[in-house]
């Protein structure tokens, strides 16, 4: 119907004024949020609070601050949290230095487009677990293909115990969660390399500036607020790594070198059944995350002032 | 596609552009690709070093096992019914509230957005007790709403801010125009708001499915019974205690992924710029 209506504000139906209408549609997603996740939540922190280990069930009842004083003089929890902050750095650092030059080459116009997209989405897209399962098998001692690699290349004689060796294992898992998270720094680069205007290079290429000075003068600056933003989703997540740790272990279970706080978490509460401690490491490894957050909110507020 | 390769670049620069398109080609499938290669070896062709990078001849038996010692059918079932369901729950919950936040005038309206962003920084691993209480309370356990509620609810944050920037580049005045014509709001959201924002909520939809298809941690505790497996869990069990049957390993990961390429290869073009465009704004 193209006809206007001839007589003049009458409605066909009254409207929910704007605020009620705002709660009936936040209501299914504060539900869903507030009922499957807002009580688990709150019970984390109720439990840290409790003394609750299965294994020992006479020894139960409110201990307060108890089990976070515990964390202060519990190795394996520094241990975690060390190798938890180890991994984050080099990761996410590695995570960019491959992305960024894969948001690069998929950004290049040309026939291998799609498929470059779909090799720059495949990572990301590969369950964890099975990232884990498929590199412990790429960096298996015997028969794996990087030993083959390197021993026919001439840089190593007899082929490594990767996932057994400390310092080894660091490095295959490092290279692991790198192959995994890269691609997603390159998506979220390769966003802000598509929002950049052609006319911006085109002229700083007309003004005779090199393909590396463009990049580093024209289109990385541009690219500050996407870098900024996949900075801190990879840190976060960084920060929570969970199922490649896990996955790798269960390949060289003795392995301590490779003990996160996530998997530290799931041993305690899973393994050793003590609900209690795990829940006051939870907390902690919660907190990490926010002050994470809230230093990366600091810079960009201070990056958008200056 | 505009095709912008120009006709002036050096032959060093042709080069640098092509090995950089092959370096993140091969560095994406290199894994996969090793995967296939060994589901169709044998133990024994597995067993040699220098390794034999091309199996002898095509053996599928590997992949009829991965059947047979598994009911992976039903593990592939159950995670398309867990993903699909979660899916659609979630993006039902999502776009209404993304609406709301990006275009109603609310009172806190940051303060919502920032408690939805801080939902999704708890950590998974810390949920895992207190949520298997939850669904074992309810009676949950080995059905599949244990695993959609809360995937649908992990998935929630990212999905509102997916489409909150979506909805936000919609420009007000086709919204004003509608219902100038006599819609209500909801007739806005439904007739003019949200076929515009179609692609963004393919894209919101397809983050929810594959978060939902990798989940791990919570599908190996809650739904413990065999028959409700889903495939990330299906794939691990193929190892025994102390061995590794890597040719029937490699054989269930290629089944298991095969379905995420098949995805992705289809949908990368609209996915890419979704994805980026969503990302990068929330």
């Amino acid at each position: 119907m193209t006809t206007p209506n001839p007589t003049p504000a009458r409605r066909p139906r009254r409207e929910p004024s704007e605020a009620l209408l705002a709660t009936l549609l936040l209501l299914p997603a504060a539900a869903l949020l507030l009922g499957v996740l807002l009580f688990p939540m709150l019970t984390t922190f109720r439990d840290s609070l409790y003394l609750n280990k299965l294994t020992e069930p006479w020894l139960q009842g409110f201990v307060g601050l108890k089990q976070y004083a515990q964390m202060l003089h519990d190795a394996r929890f520094g241990q975690a949290l060390r190798n938890t902050l180890l991994f984050g750095v080099l990761t996410v650092g590695g995570s960019f230095l491959v992305g960024i030059p894969m948001a690069l080459a998929a950004h290049l116009p040309g026939r291998t487009r799609g498929l470059a997209r779909v090799a720059l989405l495949l990572p990301w897209a590969m369950p964890p677990v099975i990232t884990g399962l498929i590199f412990a098998w790429l960096f298996n001692a015997q028969y794996g293909v990087f030993n083959d690699l390197l021993v026919r290349a001439g840089i190593i004689d007899e082929p490594l115990r990767w996932l057994s060796t400390p310092g080894l294992s660091v490095l295959a898992m490092v290279v692991t969660i790198i192959w995994k998270t890269s691609s997603f720094v390159a998506l979220i680069v390769l966003g802000g390399l598509q929002g950049i205007p052609r006319e911006m290079i085109e002229a700083a290429q007309v003004d005779g500036a090199t393909p590396t000075q463009t990049f580093f003068r024209v289109v990385l600056p541009l690219l500050a607020p996407s870098l900024a933003v996949a900075f801190i989703f990879r840190t976060i997540s960084a920060v929570q790594v969970f199922d490649i740790p896990y996955t790798f272990i269960q390949q060289a279970p003795a392995q301590g070198l490779l003990e996160t706080l996530g998997v530290y978490i799931y041993r305690t509460g899973i393994e050793f059944l003590d609900f209690g401690y795990a829940a006051a490491l939870s907390v902690a490894l919660f907190a990490l995350s926010l002050a994470v957050t809230a230093v990366y909110v600091r810079f960009v507020r201070d990056g958008a002032n200056s | 596609m505009e095709e912008h390769t120009p006709e002036n670049l050096s032959p060093a620069q042709r080069l640098g552009r092509a090995a950089a398109l092959a370096a993140l080609i091969v560095g994406g499938f290199f894994p996969f690709i090793w995967m296939l290669l060994t589901s169709l070896k044998t133990e024994g062709e597995l067993q040699k070093f220098p390794v034999q990078y091309l199996p002898s001849k095509l053996d599928f038996s590997n992949y009829a096992r991965v059947f047979s010692e598994q009911p992976f059918a039903q593990f592939f079932f159950n995670s398309l019914t867990v993903s699909l369901l979660s899916t659609v729950l979630c993006i039902a919950a999502a776009v209404p509230a993304a609406y709301a936040l990006a275009r109603l005038n609310l009172r806190g309206r940051g303060l919502l957005l920032t408690a939805v962003v801080a939902f999704s920084m708890f950590p998974v691993v810390s949920l895992l007790i207190p949520l298997f209480r939850l669904m074992r309370g309810a009676n949950l356990l080995n059905t599949y709403p244990a695993l959609i509620l809360p995937y649908a609810a992990l998935s929630l944050p990212i999905g509102i801010l997916t489409l909150v920037a979506f909805f936000s580049a919609i420009p007000r005045d086709l919204e004003a125009a509608a219902m100038v014509d006599g819609t209500t709001r909801v007739g806005a959201l439904t007739r003019v708001v949200l076929p515009l924002s179609a692609p963004g909520v393919v894209t919101a939809a397809l983050l929810v499915f594959v978060n939902s298809w990798n989940e791990f941690l919570l599908a190996l505790s809650f739904n413990t019974k065999l028959s409700m497996r889903t495939v990330s869990v299906g794939v691990t069990l193929y190892q025994g205690e102390f061995a590794f049957p890597w040719p029937l390993i490699a054989a269930a990961v290629v089944v298991a992924t095969v379905p995420l390429v098949l995805l992705i290869a289809i949908f990368q073009k609209r996915f890419v710029s979704g994805l980026t465009a969503g990302g990068v704004k929330a």
